[in-house]
């Protein structure tokens, strides 16, 4: 977690006295409440439900405030098929959201068009937008999408820039 | 169609009957399939006679189930008969009345895609025909709004004709953030 207990030795203290580094502690607080934004367009979306719902219940690893709003929220969950005419949107919303935010690209529509090769639909969202972590499958498991979200807290962990920020400073 | 078939299905032949006695210089050919009576109208008399099938008190064909397009350009010889039109505009009704269906084939050449639109008779009409200008460029006239309805504003061509690309012409490698924002 980047948090050392020290003060060993002294009984007063013993416990009670924590060093870290202003970065670990921020880092620790944002991995352990991560606000997502569902961008569901197709059957992933209710895979997604199901995780958010009592049964795979994201809330146990801090990510259940769906925020409606990208002003609010710093993870992106893009799930479904994005067509030409849908990327416009997505893009805007990914815009909106503050820095830092974390993408995941979830299912094989978003991450690289799936089974539908056809003049409407985006051939990847990572053409247009930074992912961090994809999943695969037609639809993924809600299992999977917690081990996406699980990497993506990973990596926060880490203190590792978002793709995002990576692809603004490279 | 057969003797038996008109007296058992009253519905289904009453349709036929009526058309041939008001409209038969409007009926290009007429075919029954699972129980829904099909008839191929010429285009210009094609409003008159949904209009007909709509208002009559016995057909009542008050509902416009759907309003689509067929591009028969890859098709062999079968439709060469109405002397070789790409499209085929199809209307398919339903009547309450009768509880029967009917379905209205409406050949459009490729050289000349209007076709009047049924705006009018059905509100329904209005996105049905906004879908199948967009999908097939078939061009509605008389409609209050023929904009495309599925595809974005900028785009080019028809997707569901048989001579558009499956990938398309490159549209989803390179089409305009700001435009479509604007
Ligand atoms: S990957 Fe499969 S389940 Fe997900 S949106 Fe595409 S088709 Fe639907």
């Amino acid at each position: 977690m980047g948090l050392d207990f020290v003060g060993q030795g002294a009984a007063e203290t013993d416990g009670n006295i924590i060093t870290t580094t202003i970065d670990k502690v921020v880092n620790w607080g944002r991995k352990n409440s991560l606000w997502p934004m569902p961008f569901g367009t197709a059957c992933c979306a209710i895979e997604m439900m199901a995780t958010l719902a009592s049964k795979f219940d994201l809330s146990r690893f801090g990510s259940e405030a769906i925020r409606f709003s990208p002003r609010q929220s710093d993870l992106l969950i893009v799930s479904g098929r994005i067509s030409i005419k849908m990327m416009p949107v997505l893009k805007r919303i990914y815009d909106q959201m503050p820095d830092p935010k974390w993408v995941i690209s979830m299912g094989a529509c978003a991450s690289c068009g799936g089974v539908f090769d056809t003049y409407t639909l985006i051939q990847g969202v990572d053409q247009f937008i930074p992912v961090d972590v994809y999943i695969p499958g037609c639809p993924p498991r809600p299992e999977d999408l917690i081990d996406a979200v699980l990497q993506v807290q990973q990596k926060i962990a880490s203190g590792a820039s978002p793709k995002g920020v990576e692809a603004v400073y490279e | 169609m057969s003797e038996e078939n008109q007296v058992e299905e009253q519905p289904t032949p009453l349709i036929l009957q009526k058309l041939e006695a008001n409209h038969a210089d409007a009926l290009l050919a007429h075919d029954e399939t699972r129980g829904t009576v099909v008839v191929v109208v010429r285009k210009e008399q094609a409003y008159a006679v949904l209009e007909y099938l709509k208002t009559d008190p016995e057909l009542a064909y008050a509902f416009l189930v759907d309003v689509t397009a067929v591009d028969n350009s890859q098709m062999e010889s079968e439709l060469m008969q109405f002397d070789y039109a790409r499209f085929m505009v199809v209307y398919q009704l339903y009547s309450y009345q009768g509880q029967c269906r009917a379905r209205v084939k409406v050949p459009v050449h490729e050289n000349d895609l209007n076709i009047p639109s049924v705006t009018r008779l059905w509100q329904g009409a209005n996105w049905l025909e906004r879908e199948t200008y967009d999908m097939f460029g078939i061009h509605f006239e008389g409609h209050p709004d023929l904009r495309r309805i599925l595809m974005p504003d900028d785009f080019d061509g028809h997707p569901l004709r048989k001579d558009y690309p499956l990938r398309g012409h490159g549209e989803r490698e390179r089409f305009n953030f700001d435009k479509q924002n604007a």
